[in-house]
C-alpha cells in the first residue's frame, strides 16, 4: 500500500511537470473552497485565472498581505472579470495549517480580496502545478493555457514594500487583458517552501 | 476611520511577529583579541539554532532566504565578503534547499588599515537571517564585539573555533579541470547537464558521493538529484537536470563540488558538446585528486587482508608446516616458542620489506608495478619450484637440512629444524606463496598503498605481514594456546611426510605457471626436478647417513645435479632465455569467453549487451579457484546467454600494461577482479568481491539485465 501510495506520488509528480507548462493547457482540477464549496478550473473557462499558493504563516507571503498590496491588486484584478484562487496546501500535520473556521477567520481579518481560499490540506493541486514555494504564481489565459508561471514579484524578501517591486502577475494578467502575450511568462519562484 | 482600523489591524499582524522570540542566536566572535595596523583578523557570525530550526546558505534554493550581514565599522576597517562553511542539502519532493542546523560560524575577514591609530575599536553588524523549521520567521540581531588596535597580534580564545569553521569552507585554489556540456536538446524548460570533472582515479571517486551545490541564479535552478555515469572513456561524470525559467541555458555554472564531505569551489564551463580532450591528455597536475581514505582504515584492511591470507589456497600447505612447528615445539621452553614466534614474524616481514622495496624499485625506475609480478619473471618461478620440491622430499625424510652439514642425533635434528634460522625461512616462504592470491580486503588496500608515496606503501606492507603473522605470533606468546593440539610423538613422523603432498601440489601448480612462459618444454623443469630429488636422495642416504665415502656420495650429488641442470634446464628448456608469449597467442578465444580489450568491452556495451569481465593469471590460485567454482559453470553461462551478456577474460599472466592501467583505475594492485557491468551503460559495473560464489555472480548478472 505504501508502495502505491509512493507510486501515485510520483505519477502525480511527473504529471505536474509535465502537465503546467507555458502554452499548454493548464491541468483541470477540482477543490473545495473554504466555506465548503466545490471549485472546478473548467468552471472559468473564458476567464483569466489566478493561481496562488499560499500560507499566511510564510514571511513572503505574509509581507505581500501585511502591507496590503496583494488586496489592492487582488480588488482590482476581480474587479476587471480575473478570478484569484489562493491555494493553501499546507499540511494538518503543520502547525501553519488552518482549519475551514480558522481560514474564514483570517480572510476577515487580512481582507482578502481574491475569488476564493481553497483548501487543498491533501496537497494534491499544488503537486499538480508543482507549486514549490509561497507564494507561487500560475496565470491562466482565457483559452485555458498556462500564460504565466513563477515569483509575485523580483523582491524576494520578507520586507520592504512590494508596491515598490516589479509585479511579475500584474504584468502578465495586465498583458493578457490588453489582449497581448505575456512578456515575461517564467520567472523563479521564492519563498517558503510549501509544507505539504 | 476605516483607514485607521486597518493600520492597527496592520499594526497588531506586525506586533504578533515581533512577538515571536527568535530561535537563534547571534554572536560575534573575533579570532584575536589585539591586532596591529594592516592585519588581518577573521571574524564569524555565530548563530545557534534551537533543536529543529535551520538557517540558510548563500544559495537557499528553492525557499528560504540567504542570511545577510550588515557591518557598522569605524574608518579604517573594511569587511569581506563572507566565507560560507557547507551547508547540509535538505530535499523534500521537489523543494531543495541548503542551509545549517543546530551551529554555523559565518565567516568574515575584516581588514585593518595601516593608517589605523592604535586604541579599542567597536566593530558592530545587523545579522538578518530566515530561521524555519516547520513555519519560517525572519529574525534578526545587532552584534558587537572590540578589537584592541596594537603593536602585536594576539589570538582570542576562539581562534579554534574559526578556524574549525574555516576547514569547512570550500576551498577555493582548486587546479583540477572541470567542465560540462549538454548531451541532449531540452525539453521545456528542462535539460541534463552532464558534468565532467578530470580526477586522479575515476573508479575510487565511483565509490564516493559527488554532488554540486550551484550558486544561486534568478534564472535557472540546478535539481537535487545527482545521476554518477561512466563515459567511454572510463571517467567519471555527473548529470544534473537544470530547470530554466528565464533567459538562455548558462553558458556557465558556478558553485561547490562536493565530493563525499570536501568541497571545492568550482566553476564548470558549459560546452555545446563533450569535450574533445581525451582524460589521458590532461596533465596529472590538473587533475582532480580525491580525498584519500584514511590511512588507518587502510593499514586496518591490510592487517585483515594479511589475517586471511593465512587460509588462502596459496598458503595452505605453509600452514600444515607451521602447525608441525608448533606440536614439536609444544612442551619446550616457552622463551624459545616465544623466540621461534618472532623469527617467524620476522622473515614475514622481511620478505613483505622486500617486496615493498621491489615495488618502490619498479615505479621509481618508471614501470608499472603490480602485486604478485615476481611470477612474471620465469628465473624467479623455477627457483621456486625447484626449492618447494626440495621441501616436499625433505618432509618426505629423503633428506635433512642441517645448519653445519654434519649428522646430528634425534634431539640435535629436532633442535635444528625448528631452529630460528628455519622459522625465519618459514616466514619468508608463507610471503612468497601468499602473493599471487590476493585475499579478500587486502585488494583495496594494496590497490591504494601502490599509489602511495614509499613511507606509506611501506607502512601497508608491514601491515599485511603483522596480519599474515599475527596468528603464530599470538600462539608463540601464549604457549598454552597449544594445549589442544595433540602430544608429540610418533605419528609426528607420519604427519610430516603427509604434509609433503600438498608441497607436491603446490609444484604442480607452479609447473602450470611456469608453463604459461615455456608452454610444452616446461616438461624439462619436470625432468630437472627428477634430478634434484635424485641428487637429494643420494645426498641423504650416502653422505648424511652413509657410514663411508660420505665424501664421494656428496660429489656424485653434486654431479647429478650439475648434469640434471646443464642438459635439462640449460640444453633442452633454454631457461633464462623464455619466449615470452605475446598477449594475442594467449588470449585465444575459448567457449563463451572473449579476448578483453578497452574497445572491445566499450562495443558490447554500446551494442546493449552486460558485460562480464574476468581478470585473471594463470599463477593466481583465487582466480583459478572462482573460475571453477563460479565462472566456468554450466548455470553462469547459461545465465550470459540469457541476458545475452558478453564474456571477457583479461589474461594479467604477464603483466600486460593496459591490464594494469585498468586495475588501477577500480584501484587494484592485482587480480582476481571481476566486474560486471550492466546494460544501462550509464550505470558504473558491479566489482565483485574478490572470493565468488555462484549465487553472487548469478544475482549480479540478474541486476546487470536490468
Amino acid at each position: 500500500m505504501k508502495k502505491f501510495t509512493a507510486l501515485l506520488f510520483a505519477t502525480l509528480l511527473s504529471v505536474a511537470v509535465s502537465a503546467a507548462d507555458i502554452g499548454q493547457p493548464a491541468p483541470d482540477f477540482t477543490a473545495t473552497d473554504i466555506n465548503g464549496q466545490a471549485i472546478k478550473l473548467a468552471d472559468f473557462k473564458g476567464k483569466i485565472v489566478v493561481l496562488e499558493s499560499f500560507n499566511p504563516d510564510c514571511p513572503f507571503d505574509h509581507n505581500h498581505y501585511a502591507t496590503g498590496a496583494a488586496q489592492e491588486l487582488q480588488k482590482e484584478f476581480t474587479g476587471q472579470g480575473v478570478v484569484w484562487l489562493l491555494v493553501n496546501s499546507v499540511s494538518p500535520k503543520n502547525s501553519s495549517h488552518r482549519s475551514p473556521a480558522q481560514a474564514q477567520a483570517e480572510w476577515k481579518k487580512l481582507k482578502l480580496a481574491a475569488t476564493a481560499w481553497l483548501d487543498d490540506r491533501s496537497g494534491d493541486l499544488g503537486r499538480l502545478y508543482g507549486m514549490n514555494t509561497t507564494p507561487h504564481v500560475f496565470v491562466i489565459a482565457k483559452d485555458g493555457t498556462l500564460a504565466y508561471a513563477g515569483a509575485m514579484d523580483d523582491h524576494p524578501r520578507p520586507d520592504g514594500d512590494p508596491r515598490q517591486a516589479k509585479n511579475y502577475v500584474r504584468a502578465a494578467v495586465e498583458n493578457l487583458l490588453a489582449g497581448k502575450s505575456v512578456e515575461i511568462p517564467k520567472t523563479k519562484p521564492y519563498g517558503c517552501a510549501v509544507h505539504y | 476611520m476605516r483607514k485607521f482600523l486597518t493600520s492597527i489591524g496592520l499594526l497588531l499582524l506586525l506586533v504578533t511577529t515581533a512577538a515571536r522570540a527568535a530561535h537563534t542566536e547571534a554572536q560575534l566572535l573575533l579570532a584575536a583579541e589585539q591586532a596591529r595596523p594592516g592585519d588581518t583578523v577573521l571574524a564569524g557570525i555565530k548563530l545557534t539554532m534551537e533543536p529543529g530550526w535551520h538557517t540558510y546558505w548563500k544559495n537557499p534554493g528553492t525557499a528560504g532566504q540567504a542570511t545577510s550581514i550588515k557591518w557598522t565599522l569605524p574608518p579604517g576597517v573594511t569587511a569581506g565578503e563572507i566565507q560560507w562553511p557547507l551547508p547540509k542539502k535538505d530535499v523534500v519532493s521537489d523543494i531543495i534547499t541548503f542551509g545549517y542546523e543546530h551551529e554555523v560560524v559565518l565567516l568574515v575577514p575584516l581588514t585593518l588599515d595601516k593608517s589605523i591609530a592604535p586604541g579599542t575599536v567597536n566593530l558592530g553588524a545587523k545579522v538578518s537571517w530566515l530561521e524555519c523549521n516547520e513555519s519560517c520567521i525572519p529574525a534578526g540581531t545587532d552584534v558587537e564585539a572590540g578589537l584592541e588596535v596594537g603593536s602585536e597580534m594576539k589570538n582570542s580564545t576562539e581562534v579554534a573555533l574559526l578556524e574549525q569553521w574555516r576547514a569547512k569552507v570550500p576551498t577555493t585554489d582548486n587546479k583540477f579541470a572541470a567542465h560540462a556540456f549538454w548531451p541532449e536538446p531540452a525539453t521545456n524548460n528542462m535539460r541534463e547537464l552532464r558534468l565532467e570533472v578530470d580526477w586522479v582515479t575515476p573508479a575510487a571517486t565511483m565509490h564516493r558521493t559527488v554532488d554540486f551545490y550551484p550558486d544561486a541564479s534568478e534564472d535557472f535552478e540546478i535539481q537535487a538529484d545527482t545521476k554518477k555515469i561512466l563515459d567511454s572513456t572510463g571517467e567519471l561524470d555527473f548529470t544534473k537536470s537544470v530547470k530554466k525559467f528565464s533567459g538562455e541555458w548558462p553558458a556557465k555554472i558556478s558553485g561547490v563540488l562536493v565530493v563525499d564531505d570536501v568541497a571545492y569551489e568550482t566553476e564548470f564551463p558549459v560546452l555545446e558538446t563533450k569535450s574533445s580532450v581525451t582524460p589521458a591528455a590532461v596533465p596529472m597536475a590538473n587533475r582532480f585528486v580525491e580525498p584519500p581514505p584514511s590511512l588507518l582504515k587502510m593499514l586496518l584492511l591490510a592487517f585483515i587482508g594479511g589475517l586471511i591470507l593465512n587460509v588462502m589456497p596459496c598458503v595452505l600447505p605453509v600452514i600444515a608446516l607451521k602447525i608441525l612447528g608448533f606440536v614439536s615445539e609444544a612442551k619446550s621452553d616457552p622463551a624459545h616458542i616465544r623466540k621461534l614466534g618472532f623469527a617467524y614474524t620476522l622473515g614475514v616481514l622481511a620478505s613483505f620489506l622486500a617486496l615493498a622495496a621491489l615495488v618502490i624499485g619498479v615505479k621509481a625506475a618508471g614501470h608499472k608495478a603490480a602485486w604478485g609480478m615476481q611470477f612474471d619473471s620465469p628465473v624467479f618461478i623455477v627457483c621456486l619450484t625447484t626449492l618447494v620440491t626440495l621441501i616436499a622430499i625433505n618432509l618426505f625424510g629423503v633428506f635433512e637440512v642441517t645448519l653445519n652439514g654434519g649428522t646430528m642425533d634425534a634431539a640435535n635434528k629436532l633442535a635444528s629444524q625448528s631452529g630460528a634460522g628455519g622459522a625465519f625461512f618459514n616466514g619468508v616462504l608463507a610471503t612468497v606463496l601468499a602473493t599471487p592470491c590476493t585475499a579478500p580486503i587486502l585488494g583495496a588496500a594494496l590497490g591504494f598503498a601502490f599509489a602511495q608515496p614509499a613511507p606509506v606503501l611501506v607502512l601497508i606492507f608491514l601491515a599485511v605481514g603483522t596480519g599474515l603473522a599475527a596468528p603464530y605470533l599470538l600462539l608463540s606468546w601464549n604457549p598454552t594456546w597449544l594445549k589442544f593440539l595433540p602430544k608429540p610423538g610418533a605419528w609426528m613422523e607420519k604427519f610430516k611426510m603427509a604434509m609433503g603432498f600438498p608441497m607436491l601440489a603446490t609444484v604442480m601448480w607452479l609447473l602450470s605457471v611456469a608453463s604459461s612462459t615455456y608452454e610444452k618444454k616446461v616438461v624439462w623443469l619436470g625432468v630437472f626436478l627428477v634430478f634434484v630429488a635424485t641428487a637429494a636422495w643420494i645426498f641423504g642416504e650416502f653422505a648424511q647417513r652413509g657410514r663411508t665415502n660420505k665424501f664421494v656420495a656428496g660429489i656424485v650429488a653434486l654431479v647429478v645435479l650439475a648434469g640434471g641442470y646443464a642438459f635439462a634446464l640449460e640444453k633442452q628448456l633454454d631457461w633464462r632465455h623464455p619466449q615470452t608469449p605475446t598477449a594475442a597467442d594467449r588470449t585465444q578465444p575459448d567457449g563463451i569467453w572473449h579476448a578483453w580489450s578497452p574497445e572491445a568491452v566499450f562495443a558490447a556495451r554500446t551494442n546493449g549487451h552486460p558485460v562480464l569481465v574476468d581478470f585473471t593469471a594463470d599463477w593466481c590460485l583465487t582466480c583459478q579457484l572462482n573460475a571453477r567454482t563460479s565462472l566456468d559453470i554450466d548455470s553462469v553461462s547459461n545465465k550470459l546467454k540469457e541476458i545475452n551478456a558478453v564474456a571477457f577474460k583479461a589474461d594479467y599472466t604477464h603483466f600486460p600494461d593496459n591490464i594494469t592501467e585498468e586495475l588501477n583505475r577500480y584501484n587494484r594492485a592485482g587480480v582476481p577482479l571481476v566486474l560486471i557491468y550492466p546494460a544501462d551503460t550509464s550505470a558504473p559495473p558491479f566489482v565483485l568481491p574478490e572470493l565468488l560464489t555462484e549465487g553472487i555472480v548469478l544475482e549480479k548478472l540478474d541486476a546487470a539485465a536490468k
